[in-house]
């Protein structure tokens, strides 16, 4: 009887003690549960109110010291209170808040001073450089832009024409917001095929191949009109990093032609009859580049395949026929052909692969490609272009012939 | 000190369930009926403490008014015209009619019960404890003088509500007829779309003081009977007071008491609990409550509605796409806003960010503060508006919606898109009804995790979540079935509704897969001709 008490007792002291156990245990989760909620702050959480949005950036030199000189484009909240204020004529949406300092971390951390906050760059939607920092070499200025882990590699990469800050100011008609404006502007290349959008990772890319050449396109303010417009138009060409030359809309076609990169756009080609003149539109093209090494001569084969509508027409025979369009075809085809040829001829004259033909070569003579490397600059300006465009006009848009005089009574 | 507490919660418990064993009544009602009448009286008497709503009716009956009998009941429990012309009638004067020569010894009670009663529903009792349980639900007890049994008479008089539309689940198409609190009519309501011999009712009584009727509906050969075997074991072990409302049980018997999801369906709608038993399923009933409890439950069970399989299989199809859209949102709509907006301002696309910096220019609070007030608003205004009586409540939900809403923005408090989220977070989880408890539970779960580690922590909380759903089972079926274990042919009533047609099988992981259940009917598509028929294979 004794002895099984005890036993009793033992199991009631061995229960308490296993209960115990888990209190404990549940006492030590609810307390790293409660340390979660004092240490949020570790995980990095921010405010929207606490951020600068930053949507675009301008690197430029100073003038007086010659250090980087970053303008950032912040988005102004207080925009959106248009109570509060009158609603002033020189009430932006933004502000070009800028700072000097010796490397671009540098004067973007400087900037801390005038916004009392951290940028905030992810939404960053376009980087544009001054013309000073291009000529001089961009190269030291693209490591933050990759580097840093907020930045986007998709940032666009734009050249202005003078100071990068002047264009930042320009203020657009409809666009709250330049950069955007800016952003927007490039991504619409399609419709003349003018220039291409040239974002970070595309840039830095064709930098690090060696023998291609990098582009970005232009942008700059036209002077001839009281408001100032900002506009996109032709390209930059680098080579090693620093801006060499210029290509304007047709060359910067031609290049876009080879590249298959052309959305549409506009070509006008003189009607067969030597009066007026069709204007076609480019539907779709595609295009294919065969490098070729012949007898230790370089012959790069760019096929082209087009096709377009008869979207205006400045004469007054009609166009839609079968014959006509023989004739704007080869014509159209011409054309094209002369874009090419310019394109070429000028990255000749800047002995600079616009195209990247070298990596074309690479890909296909692996072996060869060893040798032909290193004097790449050399070879370059020997290779030869054989051409072969094909276009082919699909359609007269709603119109069967031209609007004329007395024509309808037919 | 945390020890200090819960010795002292220990010890006020140990105490209580003393308390309440003290209380407990003696168990000493199972004594047999005496021959003597007046004993018995007395007895009855002696238990019931003198209530002053119990009649006893003494009066002497036969062909010679030789014998005497007794008449017990509750008053207001019974109907008395019906004991006068049925009961005390025959007894006292039609007796008379019988012929004289027979001799009839009304002292046995089968003799009189045979001879003397048209009612049906009579049951013979020989205990005293039996006879108290009858007479106190509502019977009238026959008590006759050198008997030592009494005779108990239903004559139960009950008032109840007509059948009307529930509340709770209104259907745009389908049967409009819900349950009532008789829990006799519901079984009816059932009896009546399942004409069929297998149809099984099973009787309990729950409750030591209540001592409430309690059904169990299953079909035999089609539920598993392991699961009719679980489902006796568990009300079997229920000891309570008493059963006020269905969800009583159901408290008693679900398989995870601490999980905030139910495993335990419940409906006011037969339809829904006949297609529920069609299925292998058991339906308990309480008497007292319109709400049937339906086992086991499955997750996807919360996002099918009635209608589903009333309309045509499309828009069905489409409106349980749109269910679990609802649920996601629900759950998830708040955390999510807070976790892009204070940790990964870099996914919103950049006009929306700039948009909500703007609308959040003037909020003092943190993303997470504001949040939770709004829901915590949102909560107090639904609870407010559900108790409040109707012409109210309309102006509590005005008051909410316009008054506070607006105000609240215009005041700078909250940010116009965090409104737009928790209201429509708040539409959204009325859309399956069935979770929308456990779905407030997780919008505030959710959102601390938010709150506290962004979307690592909604992705946390998503997964922790998951897991539990995976782990629980109601009465053997696992409660992501069928997409956890995975059943493809169950699956063409998860996400979307397949045609009727197409759907000939009965849930495997319910059925009892020994019998001839399996297949519902044969599969049929619907053909103009027999031709067409072929051709469609």
């Amino acid at each position: 009887m004794e002895k099984m008490n005890k036993q009793k007792r033992l199991g009631i002291y061995k229960k308490m003690y296993i209960r115990e156990k888990t209190n404990i245990k549940i006492m030590k989760i609810i307390l790293c549960i409660l340390l979660l909620f004092v240490l949020s702050g570790c995980f990095g959480g921010r405010e929207i109110n606490d951020l600068e949005i930053v949507i675009g950036m301008g690197v430029d030199k100073d003038e007086n010291t010659g250090k980087i000189l970053i303008t950032a484009q912040i988005v102004k909240e207080q925009s959106a209170e248009k109570t509060v204020g009158g609603g002033g004529e020189d009430s932006k949406a933004f502000w070009n808040v800028s700072s000097t300092g010796d490397s671009i971390f540098d004067a973007v951390r400087q900037i801390t001073h005038k916004t009392g906050n951290r940028l905030f760059v992810s939404h960053n939607q376009a980087v544009i450089f001054g013309n000073e920092v291009v000529t001089e070499g961009l190269q030291e200025y693209l490591d933050f832009f990759l580097r840093a882990h907020e930045m986007r590699p998709t940032a666009l990469i734009l050249v202005a024409e003078d100071r990068a800050l002047d264009i930042m100011d320009a203020k657009p008609e409809t666009e709250k917001f330049p950069a955007i404006n800016i952003a927007k502007l490039v991504k619409t290349y399609g419709f003349t095929s003018h220039f291409y959008k040239v974002n970070m990772k595309d840039f830095a890319s064709s930098l690090m191949s060696g023998t291609t050449a990098p582009v970005a396109p232009l942008v700059r303010i036209s002077d001839d009109r009281e408001c100032k417009d900002v506009y996109v138009s032709g390209m930059g060409v680098f080579k090693k990093g620093k801006m060499v030359g210029k290509l304007n809309d047709e060359e910067v076609r031609g290049l876009l032609w080879v590249l298959g990169k052309v959305k549409s756009g506009v070509i006008i080609v003189p009607a067969p009859s030597g009066q007026g003149s069709a204007v076609l539109e480019i539907m779709n093209a595609k295009s294919k580049v065969i490098p070729e090494i012949k007898d230790g001569k370089i012959v790069m084969n760019v096929k082209i395949r087009q096709e377009s509508s008869l979207s205006e027409q400045t004469t007054s025979e009609n166009l839609a026929t079968i014959s006509a369009f023989e004739k704007l075809q080869k014509a159209q085809e011409e054309i094209i052909r002369q874009e090419i040829m310019k394109a070429f001829d000028k990255s000749r004259e800047l002995n600079a692969d616009i195209f990247g033909f070298g990596e074309m070569l690479h890909k296909k003579y692996n072996n060869q490609w060893k040798s032909l490397k290193d004097n790449w600059d050399d070879i370059y300006p020997t290779i030869e272009l054989n051409i072969d465009v094909e276009t082919k006009i699909l359609k007269t848009d709603l119109l069967k012939k031209p609007v004329l005089p007395g024509e309808g009574e037919k | 000190m945390f020890r200090y507490i819960l010795k002292k919660i220990r010890y006020l418990s140990l105490k209580n369930k003393n308390m309440f064993q003290d209380t407990m009544p003696e168990k000493s009602n199972s004594v047999p009926l005496v021959p003597e009448l007046r004993k018995n009286l007395e007895t009855i008497k002696g238990i019931l403490r003198g209530s002053s709503d119990v009649t006893m009716h003494e009066f002497n009956f036969g062909h010679d008014r030789r014998f005497r009998g007794a008449l017990v009941f509750i008053n207001s429990m019974v109907d008395k015209e019906e004991i006068h012309k049925n009961i005390l009638q025959p007894l006292m004067y039609d007796v008379l009619l019988l012929r004289n020569g027979v001799e009839l010894d009304f002292t046995n009670i089968d003799t009189v019960r045979k001879n003397l009663i048209p009612i049906t529903d009579n049951l013979k009792v020989t205990l005293l404890d039996d006879l108290m349980d009858n007479l106190l639900a509502g019977a009238v007890i026959l008590l006759i003088d050198g008997s030592e049994e009494a005779l108990v008479i239903n004559l139960r008089k009950r008032e109840s509500r007509s059948i009307e539309e529930p509340g709770t689940e209104a259907v745009v198409r389908g049967p409009r007829e819900g349950f009532i609190e008789n829990v006799n009519v519901n079984i009816t309501l059932i009896r009546r779309k399942i004409k069929h011999p297998y149809l099984c009712v099973e009787k309990f009584v729950i409750g030591e003081k209540s001592k409430t009727d309690v059904y169990v509906i299953y079909l035999k050969n089609v539920a598993n009977p392991k699961l009719i075997e679980e489902i006796r074991r568990r009300l079997s072990r229920i000891k309570i007071d008493a059963v006020l409302e269905s969800g009583y049980i159901e408290q008693f018997i679900e398989d995870a008491p601490y999980s905030i999801f139910p495993t335990i369906s419940n409906s006011e709608k037969p339809d829904k609990v006949v297609a529920k038993i069609l299925e292998g399923r058991a339906a308990i009933l309480a008497d007292g409550t319109p709400f049937a409890l339906v086992v086991p439950m499955v997750f996807i069970e919360s996002f099918q509605s009635v209608e589903d399989y009333y309309a045509r299989p499309f828009l069905a199809s489409i409106m349980r796409l749109i269910r679990f859209l609802s649920y996601i949102i629900s759950t998830l709509g708040p955390a999510i806003y807070v976790a892009l907006t204070v940790f990964h301002q870099e996914l919103i696309p950049t006009q929306l960010l700039i948009s909500i910096a703007e609308g959040r220019e003037r909020v003092p609070f943190p993303a997470i503060l504001e949040a939770s007030l709004m829901m915590f608003t949102f909560d107090i205004l639904r609870e407010a508006g559900v108790r409040l009586p109707k012409p109210v409540g309309q102006t509590v939900g005005i008051v909410g919606a316009l008054v506070l809403g607006q105000a609240s923005v215009e005041a700078g408090l909250i940010s116009p898109i965090m409104v737009i989220v928790v209201s429509s977070t708040a539409i959204a989880s009325f859309a399956v009804p069935a979770q929308t408890d456990s779905g407030t539970i997780l919008r505030y779960i959710y959102l601390a995790l938010a709150g506290i580690a962004g979307g690592f922590g909604v992705i946390m909380g998503l997964l922790a979540t998951l897991i539990h759903l995976a782990s629980l089972r109601s009465f053997g079926t696992p409660y992501l079935w069928p997409i956890a274990p995975l059943n493809l042919s169950a699956l063409k009533d998860v996400f979307i509704r397949m045609p009727l047609w197409s759907m000939s099988k009965r849930p495997e992981a319910i059925i009892w897969d020994d019998g001839d259940s399996f297949s519902k009917s044969p599969g049929l598509m619907p053909s103009p001709c027999e031709k067409d028929n072929h051709d469609s294979d």
